[in-house]
């Protein structure tokens, strides 16, 4: 079973943050179906997450709700990540999100891009400040990345309709997700005991004089 | 002597800041603060508690940057006091510098001094002292390997990567009774410090006071593990210290109200969380002496039966005056308590704290059996 987390930084209520990251959730679980890989999701909305975002941030730990949200995002074997453009990047919420979760907690994780704007002068969202942020944080980008302006919502008569690029990203993301295969998550707690320990072995053996071959 | 019966012991640790009193907008000289640590370590002696630690900080608002100074001049004033740090920095402080320093505290306290090793969480004093931060886990473990040695063997010839060479070195002065400080090692959330406790079999202490339980139980548990994994005993026979961090009136409410102006300002967690968010999610206790023995007690539930339990009572611009009343409340009504209640069901073989006299009785012990 293949396990989807999805994060939307939507603020209003309806979203079409929200309501794009549904239809890439559908779109990719649709594409996976086909393909014989049954596939789980959980969605993560940051609106109601924002206090705790603010406060990990101040206080450098995670309330119950935000640790939660933590554990959905850790165990997933891909993420769908969802950002309203504000000020041509994402918000500043959204990058809020990731500013504060566990050091690599999306190391090798499959990451499909998305985010929403009023008009499409802000696609590039998408290759400017969503695909460094998440390269740095060593996820695999799919490359096929979904911008949705308010028209998109609208217009389904163009050759490039919003449907249609759905359907291309989630299929990218899709074999993303299955040549990858089940991801074994990195537990940096249990590195960083293994690479002290043997530091420690290093330095007493160094130490001692008795250990000197000659 | 006090520590030489007690299977626990109760103290206070300061991290030493000038702090504007957020109630009335005044901050304290340097000098001041320096002489309300003092007053305060005298304090904590007059209602019966045993042990004062001071942070290490080299930087604005932080005022102890020299710890032994500061100690040894309590130690001058005191005569059961255990003077300690919180932390000593291992990565940038010279090891032959620190082994100089405490062994001749140990020498004019007449044996009541331990220390903490740390970190430090500034990255610019690496810089500062001519060290990169980047290679702060392999400094740690070269500087306490250095001093290590440097208090156990008479004569040192040491070559390392990070410090010029030793050859032919010898510690003066030389531990009091040949018996070095106990030394513990102080984290807020590495598992790296956790295991170079084990490792050497030496006190772990969790800082405990800015995450929730959860995590200090995970830290602590490493270490137990550790420790018996290395053979220095069972995991229940580590030692292990944890930081708390209290405000009470007689009265739970009258506490809340003249704690919040300080909480909801303090440098550390303000204007993040709610008092009572913060409450709920990490040890932070306000309210009445009774809440704070309650609180207290419910550490050893996630830690196993343990050795030292440090309070932070003068930060945040607290003003000196209530400082010493908080400190009058521990000593009265708080730690009589615990220290009787601790004992509750607490097994033999787990060690008490461990102070110089009792590790000269394991040194002369040792040498009679070897």
């Amino acid at each position: 079973m293949t396990k989807l987390t999805i994060v939307t930084g939507g603020l209003r209520e309806p979203s079409s943050t929200r309501l794009l990251a549904d239809r890439l959730d559908e779109a990719v679980r649709a594409e996976l179906a086909e393909q014989g890989v049954p596939a789980t999701s959980t969605i993560i909305e940051l609106r109601p997450l924002g206090r705790a975002i603010m406060d990990a941030m101040l206080t450098g730990f995670a309330g119950a709700d935000l640790e939660a949200a933590f554990e959905a995002v850790g165990s997933a074997d891909g993420l769908i990540a969802v950002t309203p453009a504000f000020n041509a990047s994402y918000s500043g919420l959204f990058k809020s999100f990731f500013d504060v979760v566990p050091e690599e907690i999306l190391s090798d994780m499959p990451v499909m891009i998305a985010a929403t704007g009023g008009t499409e002068r802000h696609s590039l969202v998408l290759e400017h400040a969503m695909r460094p942020m998440f390269s740095y944080l060593h996820a695999v980008v799919s490359p096929t990345g979904v911008y949705a302006a308010t028209d998109d919502f609208g217009a389904q008569h163009t050759a490039s309709g919003l449907s249609e690029r759905i359907g291309r990203a989630s299929a990218d993301f899709a074999r993303l997700l299955r040549s990858c295969g089940p991801r074994q998550r990195r537990d940096v707690f249990a590195e960083e005991l293994t690479a002290m320990e043997s530091l420690l072995q290093k330095a007493t053996r160094d130490d001692d004089p008795g250990s000197v071959e000659d | 002597m006090r520590g030489e019966m007690a299977a626990m012991q109760f103290g206070i640790f300061t991290v030493g800041d000038v702090t504007p009193d957020p109630t009335t907008g005044r901050e304290p000289t340097e000098a001041k603060r320096i002489h309300s640590s003092v007053a305060i370590a005298k304090k904590a002696e007059e209602v019966g508690l045993d042990v004062f630690a001071t942070g290490e900080h080299h930087n604005p608002p932080f005022v102890p940057s020299s710890p032994t100074t500061l100690l040894g001049f309590i130690a001058a004033q005191t005569t059961r006091l255990i003077l300690s740090t919180s932390t000593t920095l291992i990565t940038t402080n010279d090891p032959v510098k620190i082994a100089e320093d405490f062994s001749v505290l140990q020498h004019l306290s007449g044996g009541r001094v331990d220390l903490m090793l740390g970190r430090g969480n500034t990255g610019p004093v690496y810089p500062w002292f001519g060290q990169d931060i980047r290679m702060a886990v392999p400094l740690t473990v070269e500087h306490y390997g250095l001093l290590r040695r440097l208090w156990r063997e008479k004569v040192v010839d040491w070559s390392g990567e990070f410090r010029g060479a030793l050859q032919g070195f010898t510690l003066a002065p030389q531990p009091l009774d040949g018996v070095p400080p106990f030394v513990w090692h102080g984290s807020i959330r590495t598992p790296e410090i956790a295991e170079l406790a084990a490792f050497y079999g030496d006190g772990f202490f969790a800082n405990h006071i800015f995450w929730p339980p959860s995590h200090t139980k995970r830290m602590v548990d490493i270490y137990r593990r550790r420790f018996e994994h290395h053979k220095h005993g069972a995991a229940d026979q580590a030692i292990v210290g944890l930081g708390g961090q209290v405000f009470m009136r007689p009265n739970s409410q009258d506490a809340v109200t003249e704690f919040r102006p300080y909480f909801d300002n303090a440098p550390v967690y303000g204007h993040g969380p709610s008092l009572e968010e913060f409450t709920a999610q990490t040890p932070l206790t306000v309210g009445s002496p009774q809440e704070v023995i309650d609180r207290t007690l419910g550490f050893r539930d996630y830690v196993g039966d343990y050795q030292r339990q440090l309070f932070l009572v003068d930060h945040a611009g607290l003003p000196l005056k209530t400082v010493l009343e908080q400190l009058d409340l521990l000593g009265e009504e708080v730690v009589p308590v615990l220290r009787k209640e601790f004992q509750v069901g607490r097994p033999e073989h787990v060690p008490d704290a461990p102070t110089h006299e009792s590790l000269v009785r394991a040194a002369e012990q040792a040498g009679e059996s070897a």
